[in-house]
């Protein structure tokens, strides 16, 4: 018995070990998926060291209003002469935050509801999705206005909640999909035959078989949350901050008119840079655990 | 096969131009190639509705002020007084001394659009329509100050228009003045044949006096809904035809000073934000725009384009910080006092508003230049509170704040959060509340912006009593009573009612400011602030100075609201097609391009 634990567990640290090598292969193939992981790298050290790296009220300067791009100020600097690069370095927290609450709420609760009726089936089956329906018939951005007016969302993980629970019904669509299609393949059969309880058939059966697509979803809801909140508060239904990203949108395109002239232009590039690369760098990752996690794309 | 296409080409083309045609019966029809267009917006109309009925009463109705929509007289931009008009369907008009009545007599050339003369039972009618909407000189209410009580015709042209002699207001002969006049021969089935008999109940305290009133009232949707089946105007342009991108009028032939109109035709373009605005100026497609808030780099580009000229003049507005006074610690003048002398007017109005309002000298109520001329050389008398953080510090823990590791708390030593409300869509407002609260958390005071999602909303949750400070306009004027009664008005308890003035306590009806109902004024004792600002409505001129200056003093020792910035009516006018705009400090800088023009000012190049 105790051979038979040692012998599993090296086979385990044995596939974890060759796992990490083949993610290490995969993203070395192509350089723009270690670019990908750079970026998100480095939005991560953002996130969390951001706000550390900057005094807690951020320098102004009243003779630099609206400055434009120099080596103190790569960005210039916004209506109150405060850098530019400062406000979205330190802006950086919130925004990921959200998409993080957001990305973890949508899969988990779409991938529970989806796993749970497709495996289950019968009425349990009819009952969820005639709940997901409902759900995905509710149109997020004007439910989000609404809710704006009485709810101020002042924390991240208040925003990530409530775009989280708009946002699981698609994934639990997919997941229940899959679902239905993987419970009548020969190894779920098999488990089955070999009297596996369910939640060994769900959790070491099913779920790794969907991990790319979960894992998938989770970066493509990080996009989603981001663009989410950053139009709410572009529209400026949502508290004021002056180092949130769309919140300096507004600001660059209403107050400072980066549309009409260029002097908030670099004011309004700075958040819009931000949030392509975020984008670009989330792409590339997912190009890569396509392949990690698919073996039929893997070129050896 | 080409002359088949020629014709269906000439039969379309007769097609559209017929449609095109079809405009109203007084339009210059001469307006065609080389006619001169003049372009401009309508600050009253953001957002055209192609749907909307011709009709004045309508908020999003597709009249215009000054082009098809015609009052009795236009308001002059005057420091003190508002009685001061341009004619408009008024030819003249003779003020009784003592504001008691106001005889009007129309142009005796006056022509709607279709060619019918503009008679007194037109102005009568449309006194009548206004009724239903309420207002200054047309209120139901028999008590109501500065009611119109008595309309007499005199002949076709001359009208006398008398208000209540119990509760009379100086506001009346601007009310009336202010009135918008529609033909009675298209808006005639709007009223009752028995509306004059049913007004005289209302306005009486007979029996019954209650429900006519309510008969009048349920008119008013009417009056809003009614839509004319084509524009029938008394001003100097007629509405030929709108779409979500524009509104196009042309000359109305029959106006009486339809000569020296300049323009042919004027198109008035859709906007929906001050960017598309700014984006029009930048082309130079606008001869004209009434102000718009614009940014200093924005302002520079606009100028840039050929043409584009900058014009300045007195706007009385001035742009306030008001505390809720029933919210710790803003019930302690100290307090006011101090985030006075903390905040730096200067820098808050560069960073706001730059150019489109000049920092506050003080806090007076007033207007900087209103206030010149109300109060002489009490101006300069009053605390001007510059910039002052040692003063501030003073101020403070005389009100009991303690200072705790260079941050400010509350006299029992829990924390002091302050947070000012604004509306997310005021660019400006939004930018001033920012650059206060960083001056705040510079001095130690822990301070945030908090945004509401439309302005409605901000007046309703301000109403309500939700916020501890909040963005306000003030120095409305230039009726000295309207200037005042932003201070200690409703927001701040007194309500009128039938002449009866209360003070009601804060967070009941609106009252949102929370002040005390009497003050101690040095040299004046204790004073009523409300009752003062309701006796500038009837107090002659002499009064009304002293009036002035005791409510001045006391709003710049008391400070309900710290006065940030006063706005500068900073306009924009192109000279490439037309010349003539009113220029700097013009008294008519405050009325519409369209009584620019039909006043013949404007002139054609």
């Amino acid at each position: 018995m105790t051979a038979q634990v040692i012998a599993g567990g090296d086979a385990r640290a044995t596939l974890r070990r060759n796992f990490r090598r083949g993610v290490w292969r995969v993203l070395r193939r192509k350089p723009s998926r270690m670019v990908g992981v750079v970026i998100l790298g480095v939005f991560t050290f953002m996130g969390v060291f951001g706000p550390m790296l900057y005094p807690e009220r951020l320098p102004r300067d009243d003779n630099a209003l609206y400055a434009a791009p120099s080596w103190a100020h790569p960005f210039g600097t916004d209506f109150e002469g405060t850098d530019v690069l400062a406000l979205v370095i330190t802006g950086a927290r919130y925004v990921l935050l959200t998409a993080l609450v957001t990305a973890v709420i949508t899969v988990a609760l779409g991938t529970a509801v989806g796993l749970f009726a497709g495996f289950r089936r019968g009425r349990w089956d009819a009952v969820l999705m005639r709940i997901t329906d409902m759900k995905l018939t509710i149109p997020a951005l004007p439910l989000l206005l609404v809710l704006s007016t009485v709810w101020k969302f002042t924390s991240a993980i208040e925003m990530g909640l409530v775009l989280g629970l708009l946002g699981w019904g698609g994934v639990a669509r997919a997941v229940r999909a899959q679902t239905l299609s993987l419970r009548e393949r020969g190894f779920v059969e098999a488990a089955r035959g070999l009297g596996l309880s369910t939640r060994h058939i769900i959790g070491r059966e099913l779920l790794p078989s969907m991990a790319p697509f979960i894992a998938m979803n989770t970066l493509i809801a990080v996009t989603g949350a981001v663009y989410a909140q950053v139009g709410l508060f572009f529209l400026g239904v949502l508290p004021f901050d002056a180092n949130n990203w769309g919140v300096m949108l507004n600001l660059a395109v209403f107050g400072g008119g980066a549309l009409t002239t260029t002097t908030a232009l670099p004011y309004m590039l700075a958040p819009l840079l931000a949030i392509l690369l975020l984008t670009l760098g989330i792409v590339l990752v997912v190009d890569a655990m396509d392949e990690i996690f698919n073996p039929r794309l893997r070129e050896e | 096969m080409k002359r088949l296409v020629a014709a269906a080409v000439s039969l379309c083309f007769a097609a559209v131009t017929a449609a095109c045609g079809g405009g109203a019966d007084g339009a210059d029809s001469s307006a065609s190639v080389g006619s001169a267009v003049f372009t401009t917006i309508d600050a009253l109309k953001p957002g055209i509705d192609a749907n909307a009925p011709i009709n004045p009463y309508n908020p999003k109705g597709n009249t215009f002020r000054g082009y098809n929509a015609e009052w009795l007289g236009w308001t002059k931009n005057h420091l003190t007084d508002p009685d001061r008009f341009y004619p408009g369907v008024a030819k003249s008009w003779q003020i009784a001394p003592d504001r008691s009545s106001i005889t009007i007599r129309l142009h005796p050339d006056g022509k709607w659009s279709d060619g019918r003369p503009i008679t007194a039972e037109d102005v009568k009618f449309s006194i009548g329509l206004a009724y239903t909407q309420g207002g200054t000189a047309y209120a139901l209410d028999p008590s109501a100050a500065g009611t119109a009580s008595n309309i007499k015709i005199v002949d076709d042209k001359t009208i006398k228009i008398t208000q209540t002699a119990e509760n009379p207001s100086s506001a009346f002969v601007r009310g009336v003045m202010e009135t918008v006049i529609v033909p009675k021969h298209v808006w005639g089935s709007v009223l009752p044949a028995d509306f004059w008999e049913r007004l005289k109940v209302a306005q009486s305290d007979a029996p019954g006096a209650e429900a006519a009133r309510a008969g009048i009232t349920s008119l008013a949707e009417k009056v809003i809904a009614f839509a004319p089946a084509q524009d029938v105007s008394a001003g100097p342009f007629v509405l030929k035809r709108v779409n979500p991108g524009e509104a196009l009028l042309v000359k109305n032939r029959y106006f009486h000073n339809a000569a020296n109109v300049a323009a042919d035709q004027v198109r008035i373009l859709n906007y929906t934000g001050n960017e598309q605005v700014w984006n029009y100026l930048v082309a130079g497609r606008l001869d004209s725009a009434p102000f718009t808030a614009v940014p200093a780099g924005v302002m520079r580009r606009i100028v840039q384009t050929q043409g584009n000229a900058v014009v300045r003049g007195y706007s009385p507005v001035s742009e306030a910080l008001a505390f809720n006074q029933s919210r710790r610690p803003y019930d302690n003048v100290h307090v006011r006092r101090a985030l006075a002398y903390l905040i730096d007017r200067e820098q808050v109005t560069k960073v706001a508003s730059p150019e489109g309002g000049t920092a506050s000298v003080t806090t007076s109520g007033l207007h900087q230049e209103a206030a010149k001329a109300w109060l002489g050389d009490g101006f300069a008398a009053l605390e001007p509170y510059r910039t002052d953080p040692a003063r501030a510090e003073r101020e403070l823990r005389a009100a009991g704040m303690k200072k705790k590791d260079g941050r400010w708390t509350m006299p029992d030593g829990s924390p002091w959060k302050m947070t000012i409300n604004v509306p997310a869509s005021f660019s400006d407002w939004l930018a001033g509340a920012k650059a206060v609260t960083s001056q705040l958390n510079d001095a130690g005071i822990e301070a945030e912006v908090i945004t509401s999602a439309d302005y409605p909303l901000y007046l309703e949750e301000m109403a309500a009593g939700k916020y501890d400070l909040g963005f306000w306009l003030v120095a409305l004027g230039p009726a000295p009573y309207n200037i005042y009664q932003r201070l200690y008005g409703a927001q701040n308890g007194w309500q009128l009612f039938g002449g009866k003035l209360t003070h009601v306590a804060p967070g009941t009806k609106g009252n949102w400011m929370g002040g005390a109902e009497t003050v101690d004024l040095a040299g004046e004792g204790r004073i009523n602030l409300g009752e003062l600002t309701v006796k500038l409505n009837s107090a002659p001129e002499a009064e009304q100075k002293k009036i002035v200056s005791t409510l001045a003093r006391a709003a710049n020792q008391d400070l309900p609201v710290i006065q940030l910035w006063d706005y500068v009516n900073t306009q924009v006018v192109n000279t490439t097609r037309f010349s003539g705009f009113p220029g700097d400090d013009s008294d008519a800088l405050r009325l519409t391009s369209g009584v620019w023009l039909q006043l013949g000012m404007v002139k054609r190049k």
